[in-house]
């Protein structure tokens, strides 16, 4: 695992809490100002970008603080209600939290070349704006899973999991979409995307999946070989894997592959919003969208997938790619009927055998 | 000096610009009302839609009433992605079952099982435009009306609304630019009579006063016509006064040639008898060509004023008084008596003082060195609304066939006597510039007289 000293002292220092694990990175020259990201997101894929802002901004101090996607949401709400302010940028994969708390007022608009620069769906009202490509994906063990049966779209999935049930019962694995946010959010999108969702929920539950809260343990399951594939993972935690020499493929799958665009924003109440902004702006500048694919997320907007990955030919991925949207649609996917609903329908199916 | 004014041009193209800018400015009033409700029109027919596409997932599951609200509905309303949407719905019982709890429903405006409203408000501290729809839900577990509410700020509206105003104005200001460039190149073409006139008259020779030939438009015949008016009248007066030149000439050459021979005489002659004799005869040929001068710039003073000075009040009986006195020298050779016969109330006329002093004392020194044996009467009479003067004297009179005669100028009733023969003729021209009739009367006790009646006038009551 790669991360920088200071970051690996805290890491080592710091106890996980409700509150969120919190990473101090001193100005490299005599401090000017502060900067106080709230955010979920592992410290490992955020580092190399926040080390590289503070080459261009020496005199900026950066206090990263890492929180569980609900928390931080519950967090923000109540600051924005309170009118406090608690960081000076957030960001979060859970983008319908984002989306939400903007379009409640909590967010204050930023206009910049580098925000005029954002694709249309990664973009909303001028206040929230994605700045990552992260599609979702198949993964699957190299030594343990024979090329034959390496699934290319989630039909082949399906049959696979008919045709072969003796091998991969209970060797699949998938988020909860009860425990995880970006389970939930890829789950709603792939119900609204396709049809065979639900057959291919109840495949899962007659192969008896095994349900993860987290890609990290589902990554170390893979890596293991106590499952075989997973599906529906956070293609740049994987890729961050497959470079470490984890022995592990990632497919992309050819049907529709859905792609996640990690939302932030500048709260409306932050005590130093300018070093928000130009946060943000790096974020989504060309340096630094070239650190966020070499170093952590691997994947870009406009970009070929990275050497290694299965995916269809270059031309044909824009055509298969499925952002989700930063819009107010995000709200029918924190809508609590909406939520329970889909809740219900995917026990249902996972528990029909 | 007249202060110069601005062209026709320009006061032409000032006024229509200042009406085109109204209308302008009232087109771009109403296009800004009519882009508001139009742009309202269009977004209200979509968040009813969305309302209505939530209200179609409203059902009863579990002895619950339960929604599925559609991420269509959401995206209907995204179109401009620049808008925030928030929505409710309301159970029968009043209480939220999914949406924002804080989206409020105005009791005035809305009941459930209302028909579809659409209001505006504020929520979250934006200004937003709201629309309730009502869903009946009928199963034996939950019955009831419930209400959905989406909300939806005015970003979009106010956008389209300002492009459809921005449209219209546009149009308006190059129609507005059309009408004025029209209205410039019109207001050139219509003057152009104008600067014919201008160059007829700049390129005419200073002697020429013919009328103008130049076609005009009636709207400005007036304008020539006066022009030609004025040209005819400043030829009249050319005329006369070249005339006037002429004969005065004409009639100081002869008595001056006379003087000069008389002088002669006088110079060779050295009796002293006959000396004092010439001397006589200079010294009344001296008065006579003084009387003359006198008499011609009087004329040519009178003729002027005629035509240049405007009316005053004139107390007759004054002016008559003055003309006396001016008229009758201190010592007469002849005992005249001078009878004035003026009413108690004293006698007012609109006119000119010095013209009409000028004819009186003209009528009267007449009277004095052609008539007059004894005496002259003067009288002032308002009568029938008219004002009668009337002079008269016991002399022997004009013969009644010289009447018409003697007020052309130069006309002498007899050949001797030192009379210029323009006494009368100043006197009639006075009475034809105040609109007044000369008379001549010969009465039966030997009395001649020259009557001045002037038309009747507005008279102050005192």
């Amino acid at each position: 695992m790669k991360c920088g000293f200071l970051a690996c002292l805290f890491t080592l220092l710091s106890v996980p809490a409700l509150a969120g694990t919190s990473y101090e990175f001193k100005a490299m020259d005599s401090e000017t100002g502060h900067l106080r990201i709230e955010a979920s997101g592992d410290i490992e894929a955020i580092e190399p970008l926040i080390r590289d802002f503070q080459a261009l901004e020496p005199t900026l101090s950066i206090t990263y603080v890492d929180s569980l996607t609900n928390d931080l949401y519950g967090m923000m709400e109540d600051a924005c209600a309170k009118g406090a302010a608690v960081a000076d940028l957030v960001f979060s994969s859970s983008v319908d939290h984002m989306v939400k708390l903007a379009n409640d007022g909590c967010a204050q608009p930023h206009i910049s070349p580098e925000t005029a620069r954002t694709p249309p769906f990664a973009s909303w009202h001028d206040e929230v704006f994605g700045f990552t490509f992260e599609p979702a994906v198949i993964v699957y063990n190299r030594n343990l899973v024979p090329p034959s049966d390496i699934p290319r779209s989630r039909d082949q999935l399906v049959d696979l999991l008919r045709n072969k049930a003796d091998t991969y019962n209970n060797r699949i694995g998938t988020y909860d979409i009860a425990r995880s946010g970006i389970g939930y959010l890829f789950g709603f999108f792939d119900a609204q995307q396709s049809s065979a969702f639900g057959r291919m929920m109840e495949g899962f539950g007659r192969a008896n999946a095994r349900l993860y809260c987290c890609t990290g343990e589902l990554l170390r399951d893979i890596e293991s070989g106590k499952i075989l594939i997973g599906y529906n993972l956070l293609g740049s935690y994987a890729y961050g894997r497959y470079k470490a020499g984890a022995p592990i493929g990632i497919v992309l799958p050819r049907d529709y592959t859905l792609v996640l665009s990690r939302a932030a924003f500048v709260p409306v109440h932050a005590a130093n919003p300018q070093a928000g902004k130009k946060f943000l702006d790096y974020l989504l500048s060309l340096r630094g969208q070239q650190i966020a694919a070499e170093k952590c997320f691997f994947f870009a907007y406009g970009q070929a997938a990275p050497d290694g990955v299965d995916a269809a030919e270059p031309e044909l991925q824009s055509g298969i790619y499925r952002p989700i949207p930063l819009g107010p649609a995000l709200l029918a996917v924190t809508d609590r009927h909406k939520k329970a609903r889909l809740l219900k329908e995917w026990k249902q199916s996972f528990q029909a055998q | 000096m007249v202060s110069k004014m601005p062209s026709l041009f320009w006061r032409l193209t000032t006024a229509i610009s200042l009406v085109l800018l109204l209308g302008a400015g009232t087109l771009a009033y109403a296009a800004y009302n009519y882009a508001h409700t139009a742009a309202d029109d269009a977004y209200d027919r979509l968040l009813l839609g969305a309302a209505s596409q939530i209200g179609e997932t409203i059902r009863v599951e579990d002895e619950a009433i339960t929604t599925d609200i559609p991420v269509s509905a959401f995206e209907t309303l995204s179109v401009s992605r620049r808008e925030r949407v928030y929505y409710r719905v309301i159970g029968p019982d009043g209480a939220s079952l999914t949406g924002y709890d804080g989206l409020q429903v105005p009791r005035a405006l809305w009941k459930q099982g209302s028909s579809p409203q659409v209001w505006d408000a504020t929520f979250a501290g934006y200004p937003v435009r709201v629309a309730a729809l009502s869903h009946y839900v009928s199963d034996p577990a939950a019955t009831g009306w419930t209400t959905i509410l989406v909300a939806q700020t005015r970003d979009a509206r106010n956008a389209l609304a300002r492009e459809l105003t921005l449209r219209a104005m546009l149009l308006v200001g190059i129609m507005s630019a059309i009408a004025l460039v029209g209205v410039m190149l019109a207001t050139r073409y219509a003057l152009r009579p104008l600067h014919r006139i201008e160059e007829a008259l700049g390129s005419r020779d200073p002697n020429d006063l013919t009328p103008l030939d130049v076609q005009a438009p009636i709207e400005i015949e007036g304008l020539t016509q006066s022009i030609n008016h004025f040209m005819e009248r400043l030829s009249e007066r050319m005329d006369s006064l070249q005339r006037m030149i002429a004969d005065a000439a004409h009639q100081i050459r002869t008595p001056i040639t006379a003087l000069t021979a008389q002088v002669e005489l006088l110079k060779r002659e050295t009796v002293p008898a006959k000396r004092k004799h010439h001397l006589a005869r200079v010294v009344a040929r001296t008065s006579q060509i003084g009387r003359l001068v006198s008499q011609l710039l009087s004329h040519a003073m009178v003729s002027h004023r005629a035509q240049s000075i405007t009316a005053a009040r004139i107390d007759l009986a004054e002016l008559l008084n003055q003309a006396v006195a001016d008229a009758i020298p201190a010592a007469m050779d002849r005992d005249i008596s001078v009878e004035m016969n003026v009413g108690a109330a004293p006698i007012f006329i609109e006119g000119d003082s010095v013209s009409l002093r000028e004819a009186t004392r003209n009528i009267i020194e007449n009277a004095v060195h052609h008539g007059a044996r004894t005496k002259i009467t003067i009288a002032i009479e308002a009568k029938d609304s008219q004002v009668v003067l009337e002079i008269g004297d016991d002399g022997p009179g004009i013969p009644a066939a010289q009447w018409p005669e003697v007020t052309k100028r130069f006309f002498r009733a007899s050949s001797e006597g030192i009379g210029s023969g323009l006494g009368l003729a100043i006197a009639a021209d006075v009475a034809k510039s105040h609109g007044a009739l000369l008379e001549f009367a010969q009465e039966e006790n030997y009395m001649f007289l020259v009557r001045m009646i002037f038309p009747a006038t507005e008279r102050d009551a005192s």
